[in-house]
């Protein structure tokens, strides 16, 4: 059962590639119709010249050309056909349907082509004038070049990139449009000369600038700039696979100029050991070790339940976390915020705060971030000298307030009554 | 059960009825009113009446409601005759103030004789007590010194007679010239009379409503009272502790142990001794002995034996006077005192020497 099927499906590819193969191989007609003695049809780089047409005898004569130059010639009588070969594995079939007199005589003919894609013929189509009238379809070449002034540069440093390109094919680059993809590691900083847009590059020009600009190295390294890429057809509107410039490679050394803010935060308490409702004094001292000023400082205080802020110089509650938020920082400014904060839960606990700022490093166009966190030593918190108080159950306390509120009734009573 | 009025009028009366009210307490501590009650064995009404708002403010045992002021004055002056004029306008809201306070068995007024408020309310409070209601008002009269000065002396002089004319049904006679044998400050000493007044009445009190061994209740105390010329004086005396019953009854009865010097023996009419003390120490016969020792002399006198265990021997004795030596040296000192008074009033009147300066610049104008 197993191999009656399998032989179903081998029977029924092979009958799909006979169909695929005689579907191609089978002759396509693609003019039937009257030409004129003196000009002729073309089929893409081929052109079949109708040279002379004898309507006495019943022939005529066909010289074929391939891009202007004469590769075959035959003559027909009413009725005959004449194969030649065309591109590739294709072949032409011409045939003389009728001639006919005239001022000039005229031929009908009928041209088939076999082995070929029809769909890809670029051009099919009666030529007046014949041969020396007809246009051929070149390939154009670009040639792109990315160019840079400076091979080797420090970070910070600016190098220009020119971008030039030559059409060395033999025929015009039609509708080209390049792409030069950003560069990482670089930024833009000037562009003398944009992008072009849609161009023709005819075959001989003079090589023609694309781009000009100059582009800002941003960190250290050897970098491979990307190449630029080109888009085009031919005169005849054939694409072609796009061309590519080659990429220039740019040494970048750590530049000597370039600045950082280096903020220490370092935070210190009066004590690490408290009982249950004491207050812990803290110092934070910030100093910025770095040769550039910071901005934007902020230090969060990310506090554990069981301690509670309390008050600080210059610290501000948002949104419930205590924060210090500094404009700006100069290079070796030292600077102590105090700030207390109440232990409310027996536990051990550190004091986090997270730290960030942003400074401007001298290369960059955006600021650096910069973000830490730092942490106190553990902060042990232990019962109160009167927490026992609070763990008694609530008689003890109320037995006692009843009686003392009872009293003192008594004695306001006694008291209001013998005041006069 | 009894019901007791009393009324303490001006600053002397104020002061001995707040002794009481403390007495009272059992305490001594000024905070006694706080933690403590007061241990009448009676309904004891107190009321202390003055003109002198400062006075009725010293009090700090008598309650705020028992304190009547007399609104708009600042004591009268030691004027009697302010006094009784201060009384005759605010006698209406005075009773009434007495009468809310319901029914009486017997009241007692407390007040100094030589004052000015005390000395010319009492006797026109006890006149209307006594027309008003039928229970006996009993005066207890504190004396003055006898040099404390002219108007003291004619105030004690006019003011004995007046409650002696007012119906009063006895006047219990304390005299201040026991400061002089308790020594100290005047405050101290003032302090010591006031409470020893206010002790022995508040015995007496305790008596007139216990449960007795030998009885003696109001009525007998009526008829103590009611004997002699009008006036009593209480001796009291508390015995240490290894005196016998017989040499505390001896002391309470001595010219030391009474309110008002006098010679029991001699000058008394009628008798009333409460002894109260651990049955113990309380020998029949040396009571005995004593009590018929005193009536060989007075007459009658009635017997009151309260016993209490573990208390040491401690006796009151209420006497009622046939004459009173002393009130005879008082009311000397007091006419002299009267026709000093007087005749300064006189020669001021007619020699108007002041008027005389005046004179001096009649018909003269100063000039500037």
């Amino acid at each position: 059962m197993v191999r009656v099927a399998r032989l179903l499906v081998i029977s029924f590819c092979m009958v799909f590639f006979c169909l695929a193969l005689a579907g191609n191989a089978a002759a396509v007609e693609i003019y039937n119709g009257s030409i004129t003695t003196g000009d002729g049809y073309q089929l893409n780089n081929f052109v079949i010249d109708v040279t002379d047409a004898f309507p006495s005898a019943e022939t005529a004569s066909f010289y074929v050309y391939e891009n202007g130059e004469e590769v075959d010639s035959f003559l027909l009588s009413e009725g005959d056909t004449y194969e030649f070969d065309f591109e590739d594995d294709a072949e032409i079939t011409v045939g003389l349907v009728s001639v006919s007199s005239g001022t000039l005589p005229v031929v009908r003919v009928s041209i088939s082509i076999t082995n070929y894609r029809v769909s890809d013929l670029f051009e099919s189509d009666v030529i007046d004038g014949g041969s020396e009238y007809a246009v051929y379809s070149g390939t154009p070449e670009l040639e792109i070049v990315k160019s840079i002034d400076k091979s080797e540069i420090d970070v910070g440093d600016v190098v220009r990139v020119t971008v030039t390109v030559e059409n060395t094919g033999d025929d015009d680059a039609v509708d080209v449009v390049f792409s030069d993809p950003q560069q990482a590691k670089f930024i833009l900083v000037d562009n003398i000369l944009g992008d072009p847009g849609k161009i023709d590059v005819g075959d001989g020009d003079s090589p023609k600038k694309i781009y000009v600009y100059d582009l800002k190295a941003t960190e250290a390294g050897t970098f491979s700039l990307n190449p630029v890429t080109a888009s085009f057809t031919n005169e005849a509107g054939l694409d072609f696979d796009d061309a590519s410039s080659n990429s220039p490679t740019v040494i970048v050394n750590a530049a000597e100029n370039l600045v950082t803010a280096d903020l220490e935060f370092t935070t210190t308490l009066d004590k690490y050991t408290v009982n249950r409702n004491d207050e812990i004094h803290g110092t934070i001292t910030i100093k910025n070790n770095g040769d550039a000023p910071a901005t934007a400082v902020t230090v969060d205080f990310m506090l554990p339940d069981g301690l509670e802020f309390q008050s600080g110089s210059d610290i501000e509650v948002i949104s419930g976390v205590p924060t210090i938020y500094l404009e700006s920082f100069g290079v070796q400014q030292e600077k102590e915020f105090t700030f207390t904060v109440k232990a409310t839960e027996v536990g051990t606990y550190t004091l986090s705060m997270e730290n960030s700022y942003l400074f401007d490093n001298g290369v960059d166009t955006q600021l650096e971030e910069v973000t830490s966190e730092s942490v106190t030593n553990k902060i042990y918190v232990v019962k109160g000298e009167y927490d026992y108080l609070f763990e008694q159950p609530i008689y003890v306390y109320v037995i006692p307030l009843v009686i003392i509120g009872a009293i003192a009734g008594w004695i306001y009573y006694r008291h209001k009554q013998y005041k006069f | 059960m009894l019901n007791i009025l009393i009324v303490g009028n001006g600053q002397c009366g104020n002061r001995i009825l707040d002794a009481i009210n403390r007495e009272a307490f059992g305490k001594k501590s000024r905070l006694a009113k706080f933690y403590s009650q007061q241990k009448y064995k009676s309904n004891v009404q107190t009321i202390a009446i003055n003109t002198a708002v400062n006075d009725l403010k010293e009090m700090k045992f008598t309650k705020a409601k028992d304190r009547i002021h007399i609104p708009h004055l600042h004591g009268v002056g030691a004027n009697r005759n302010v006094g009784k004029h201060v009384f005759e306008d605010n006698k209406t809201h005075i009773m009434r103030q007495i009468e809310e306070r319901g029914n009486f068995d017997v009241c007692f007024v407390i007040t100094s004789a030589s004052g000015g408020t005390g000395s010319s309310f009492t006797p026109m409070l006890v006149k209307e007590l006594k027309e008003k209601y039928d229970f006996p008002v009993y005066a207890v009269v504190v004396l003055p010194f006898r040099e404390e000065g002219t108007l003291y002396l004619q105030n004690a002089a006019f003011c004995l007679r007046d409650i002696r004319e007012s119906g009063a049904d006895g006047i219990i006679l304390a005299d201040n010239q026991f400061l002089k044998q308790m020594g100290g400050n005047v405050e101290s000493a003032y302090n010591g009379i006031n409470d020893m007044v206010a002790r022995r009445l508040l015995f007496l009190l305790d008596a007139l409503d216990s449960e007795m061994m030998m009885v003696t209740d109001l009525g007998d105390f009526k008829t103590v009272m009611s004997g002699g010329a009008g006036l009593a004086t209480i001796g009291f005396y508390e015995a240490d502790t290894d005196m016998p019953v017989r040499s505390a009854i001896q002391k309470a009865l001595s010219p030391s142990g009474l309110l008002f010097s006098s010679d029991v023996y001699k000058e008394a009419s009628r008798a009333m001794v409460i002894i109260r003390g651990d049955k113990e120490r309380l020998s029949i016969d040396e009571i005995s002995t004593e009590v018929e020792k005193l009536s060989s002399s007075v007459g009658h006198v009635f017997k009151g034996i309260i016993v209490r265990d573990g208390e040491l021997p401690q006796v009151l004795a209420v006497l009622t006077l046939e004459s009173a030596s002393e009130l005879e040296n008082l009311y000397s000192i007091a006419v002299d005192a009267i026709k000093y008074e007087r005749d300064k009033k006189e020669r001021v009147a007619t020699v108007k020497d002041v008027d005389r300066a005046f004179s001096q610049i009649d018909g003269m104008d100063p000039s500037y």
